[in-house]
Parts: structure tokens; C-alpha cells; sequence
């Protein structure tokens, strides 16, 4: 194949396929890397609190979900949550195949993402120093002023670049919820190949919007960390 | 005013304070010298319980820091199950205290130790705690890395601690509203500003810690400290981190706290300056007190001989 019917097939593939690999495909890897991204902050946040906690068990519990997450495939995860989120919810049966493959996947993105994240918050508030914590002990102000008003201040100067590759990574894994078709990029990748056959061309333009969209974040979250500096 | 009864510190097996006791009265300063390892940063720490003790007591005026350590008071242990059974053995009761306090024999669970016991700790303890937020507020320390709030201008770092401990002060008198803020908020300010141009830091209010010099971030940092009113300063080596050249700035404000009357327990190396500024001096060596005196005393006529080898090495 020469360069120039390389460049053919992929302007082919655009211009017959725009409007579904744009309009749906890179909506619904955006939406579920967004769904597993607020739904992992918001998972990570109480895993990280959860593990201050004088509450043993509860610390126990959460590391142990944690590494769990963090030792096997996250493809897995996936499986595993398109099997067993509809064990938990029947009722879902009796939704769309896709729509149901969809919430399968988005709920088990969510609690990687929110045991990746859990690490995050966690090492990044481990990374302010502790003497910070002590001057406002010794002050007189309570734990919770001091986590609260000096060090979680400071940690998120620590956090929110890590949760930027962490967004960054995500909208890469959704590729692996193809698997079951929910209709993101990649999904989209298999149906264009299904019709025109010319796998090439199509992963090319595929690979050319997911780096778009991953170069452009990366981007955007350097230009915050720079301000954030600025203010600091 | 501040007294530590019979401090032990382990950090796991490693036995750091091995019951020390002293008195701090109302005015002194005493300064904490000793070889680096020796327990005095623990030792002053625990003062403020930023450290907690294994065993002993901390009072601060007349409050009780610590839970209380049941070897400290011979009725608690008389009430315990274990004297009663080692005297039920026809042991003499002293000695039965005696063994009892050298082996470390009370259980820790109170309820084993009996309800008399129990019911004893609970009273001592109910008689004579203190929130250990409030005692702190009347406590000031000064860190040997400063330790400024890197997330606030060095104004809002000395009003953090006023403001925010005012505030719930307000609450819990059911004082709080608009005005009684608005005034907590610029009487702190002004006492904060009073403060910066006292070191003549007065230009430096509104930028942030890390555009300042070691000497600065420490003169700040006793500020900020004394934002509070504190009946007692805590020092730990406050010009250790420091360039040479920037001791002494620190030192003369420690100076002038020194000679307006405030109680201070400084923990230096500056052997110079501990013994011009202070009214006694504690050599800790060995997880204890192993001299302590007048500085004339301590520097001029030492006795224990690793404090007459420390002073050959410092001096
Ligand atoms: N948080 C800690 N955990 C374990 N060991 C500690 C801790 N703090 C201090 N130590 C140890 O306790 C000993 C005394 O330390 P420290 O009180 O800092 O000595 P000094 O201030 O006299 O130099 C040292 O051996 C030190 O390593
Ligand atoms: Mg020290």
C-alpha cells in the first residue's frame, strides 16, 4: 500500500464515517471516560478518607479493593462488571443490550479509576509535608482544620496533575469496553472495518482522534498547572 | 506551669526518654542541651504532646495533658487487682508498689485491674484533663524547618490560628454574627500587623513563604506563634537550618521574648546564647536528665562527665 491510498482510505473513511465516528464515537469515549473520572473522584475521595479512618476493618476493606484493582487487567474488570452488575440488577435485563453494556462497563471504569484515584489523593496528601500539619497542631487548630485548611490546600497542587494523566489514561482504556460494544471509538473502529474492510486507514484516523483528544488534555492540564503555580 | 512527671518514649523498641522529670516555673527559660539523638526534640515534644508519651504525665497549668499514668499515683495502684493479689500473698504493700512500678505489672485493660481502679483513673483523669486543642493554643512552638503555612501569605499565616480558634470561641459562647467576626477578624489583623513590624517584616504581609530567607520564615514563624498569647514558647534548634549569617536576627528576637518575661524551653545548640539568655540548663543525655543547673554551673563547673565531654566538643 503507498502512502497516498493510505491517505485516500483515510479520507474516505472520514468522509463517509464522520459523522458516526464523531458525532457518537468520540461522544461516548468522552462521556464514559467522564463518568469513570467523577465517578472514580468521588469513589477515590471516600477510599482515601476511608483509610484514615481509626475503623480497621474499613481500612482493611479498602486496601484490599485497591490492590485488587491495581493487580489485575483492567479488561478484566470489565468483564467482570458486565457480568456481575447485571447478577446484582436483573431489572437491567430488560434494558437495551447496549445501553446495559454500557452502565456494565461505566460502573466497573468508575471503581478502577476510583481505586487509582484513591491512590492519588492519598500519596499527594502523603507528599505535603508533615511538619505543615504539626505547626497548625501546635497552634491549636483540631486534625480536621489541619487536613482541611493547610494540607488538602497543598495536596491539590499535587493531585490534580496526576488526576489529568489519570483522565488521560482512562479515555485510552475505554478503547477496551469495545469488547462488548458500547459504541465508543473503538466499537465504532470494528463497525467501519466490518463495511469497508480496510483496517488500516480506519485505525489510522481512530489513533489520529484518540491522540487528539488525549494531546489536547495533556495540554490544557499543563496551561492549569502553570497558573496554579503562578498563584501559589 | 509546665511540669513532665516521669516521661518514657519508645518508638517501637528503641527506648528514647527514660522517665524524665522537670519543672518549667512561670518566667523561666530553660534551655535543652545535649548530643543530636539524645531526646531532647522528643522530649520537648512531648511537652505539647506533638509526641505522645509511652508512659508519664504532662501538666500544663495545673491541667492534665496525658491520660493518666497510673505509676504516678500510689492509691491508683492500691486499687488495682494486682497489688491486691500480690499483697493477698503476704507481700509487704511498698514493696508490692515497688515491684508492681519496676516491672511494669498493671494491665493496660482497666477492667482487668478491677472497678475501684478503674473508677479511680476515670476521677483523676475527669478532675483534671484539658482538651488538648486548648492547651496547645496556650502553647507556642517554633520548629527548627520553620514550618510556615506554604499555602497562605505570611499575614494570613499569623491570623490562621487566631481567627479560626476565635471563631469557635465566639460559637461556643453563642456570641458569633456578623460583627463579632468582622471584629475577631480586624483585631487579629492588626495585632498580626503589630507583630510583622515589631521583626520589621511589616513590608512582607502579603507574599507567600517561599519567597523569603531562612531568617525571615523563622522570625515569622515565632510571630505566628505569639499570635496566640502563649503562656509558654517551645523552641526546637529554631536557628539549626539556618545560615550563619541569618542566626543572629532570630536569636535577638528570641532575646527580647526572653527578657519581656516569657517562659521558654529552647532546645540549642548555640551554647553562647543558652548561656546568656537562660535561668537553667538541662543536659540530656541517655533518655535522661543527666545534669541540669544555672548556666554558670552547667558550663563552668559540669560534673557528669559526657556533659564535660559535650562541652569540649561544642564549646
Ligand atoms: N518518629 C520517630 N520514629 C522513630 N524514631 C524516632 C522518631 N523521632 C525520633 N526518633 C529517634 O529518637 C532518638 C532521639 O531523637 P530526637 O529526640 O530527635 O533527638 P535530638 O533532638 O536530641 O537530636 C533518635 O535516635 C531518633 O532517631
Ligand atoms: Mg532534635
Amino acid at each position: 500500500m503507498t502512502f497516498s491510498s493510505l491517505l485516500k482510505g483515510m479520507w474516505k473513511v472520514i468522509s463517509l464515517y464522520w459523522k458516526d465516528l464523531l458525532g457518537s464515537g468520540i461522544a461516548f469515549t468522552l462521556l464514559l471516560a467522564l463518568i469513570a473520572v467523577i465517578g472514580g473522584v468521588i469513589i477515590g475521595t471516600l477510599f482515601a478518607v476511608g483509610r484514615m479512618s481509626k475503623l480497621k476493618v474499613l481500612r482493611g476493606l479498602i486496601v484490599a479493593i485497591v490492590e485488587v484493582v491495581r493487580g489485575t487487567p483492567a479488561l478484566l474488570q470489565l468483564y467482570v462488571g458486565y457480568f456481575f452488575v447485571p447478577a446484582f440488577f436483573p431489572a437491567m435485563n430488560s434494558l437495551d443490550p447496549t445501553l446495559m453494556a454500557f452502565i456494565c462497563v461505566a460502573v466497573a471504569l468508575t471503581i478502577n479509576s476510583g481505586a487509582y484515584v484513591s491512590e492519588i489523593i492519598r500519596s499527594g496528601i502523603e507528599a505535603v509535608d508533615k511538619g505543615q500539619t504539626e505547626a497548625a497542631r501546635s497552634l491549636g487548630l483540631s486534625g480536621k482544620d489541619a487536613m482541611l485548611d493547610i494540607v488538602l490546600p497543598q495536596a491539590v497542587k499535587n493531585i490534580l496533575p496526576a488526576l489529568g494523566n489519570e483522565f488521560i489514561t482512562i479515555i485510552k482504556e475505554t478503547s477496551l469496553a469495545s469488547t462488548f460494544f458500547v459504541g465508543e471509538l473503538m466499537t465504532k473502529y470494528k463497525n467501519i472495518v466490518g463495511v469497508t474492510y480496510d483496517s488500516v486507514s480506519t485505525l489510522m484516523v481512530v489513533g489520529i482522534i484518540y491522540f487528539i483528544l488525549d494531546f489536547a488534555l495533556s495540554k490544557g492540564m499543563k496551561t492549569l498547572e502553570r497558573s496554579m503555580k503562578a498563584h501559589a | 506551669m509546665l511540669e513532665i512527671k516521669n516521661l518514657y518514649k519508645n518508638f517501637g523498641s528503641l527506648k528514647v526518654l527514660k522517665g524524665v522529670s522537670t519543672s518549667i516555673e512561670k518566667g523561666e527559660v530553660v534551655s535543652i542541651i545535649g548530643a543530636s539523638g539524645s531526646g531532647k526534640s522528643t522530649m520537648l515534644r512531648c511537652m505539647n504532646l506533638l509526641e505522645t508519651p509511652t508512659f508519664g504525665e504532662v501538666w500544663m497549668e495545673g491541667k492534665l495533658l496525658t491520660p493518666v499514668d497510673p505509676y504516678l499515683h500510689p492509691e491508683v495502684i492500691k486499687a488495682s487487682n494486682t497489688f491486691k493479689a500480690l499483697t493477698a500473698q503476704g507481700m509487704d504493700e511498698n514493696a508490692a508498689i515497688a515491684k508492681i512500678k519496676a516491672e511494669d505489672l498493671l494491665q493496660e485493660k482497666h477492667n482487668k485491674e478491677g472497678k475501684e481502679y478503674k473508677a479511680l483513673m476515670d476521677k483523676i483523669y475527669k478532675e483534671n484533663f484539658i482538651d488538648i486543642d486548648h492547651a496547645r493554643r496556650k502553647m507556642g512552638m517554633v520548629f527548627q524547618q520553620f514550618n510556615l503555612f506554604n499555602n497562605k501569605t505570611v499575614l494570613q499565616n499569623i491570623m490562621y490560628a487566631p481567627v479560626k480558634t476565635g471563631i469557635e470561641e465566639l460559637k461556643k459562647a453563642k456570641n458569633y454574627n456578623k460583627e463579632t467576626k468582622a471584629k475577631l477578624i480586624a483585631d487579629s489583623k492588626e495585632r498580626a500587623e503589630a507583630l510583622l513590624k515589631r521583626i520589621g517584616l511589616a513590608d512582607k504581609a502579603n507574599v507567600y513563604p517561599s519567597t523569603l530567607s531562612g531568617g525571615q520564615k523563622q522570625r515569622i514563624a515565632i510571630v505566628r506563634a505569639l499570635a496566640m498569647n502563649p503562656d509558654v514558647m517551645l523552641f526546637d534548634e529554631p536557628t539549626s537550618a539556618l545560615d550563619p549569617e541569618m542566626i543572629g536576627e532570630v536569636l535577638d528576637v528570641m532575646k527580647e521574648l526572653a527578657k519581656e518575661g516569657m517562659t521558654m524551653v529552647i532546645v540549642t545548640h548555640e551554647m553562647g546564647f543558652a548561656r546568656e539568655v537562660s535561668d537553667r540548663v538541662l543536659f540530656v543525655d541517655n533518655g535522661n536528665i543527666a545534669e541540669e543547673g544555672n548556666p554558670e554551673e552547667v558550663f563552668s563547673k559540669p560534673k557528669d562527665a559526657h556533659l564535660k565531654d559535650f562541652l569540649s566538643k561544642v564549646l
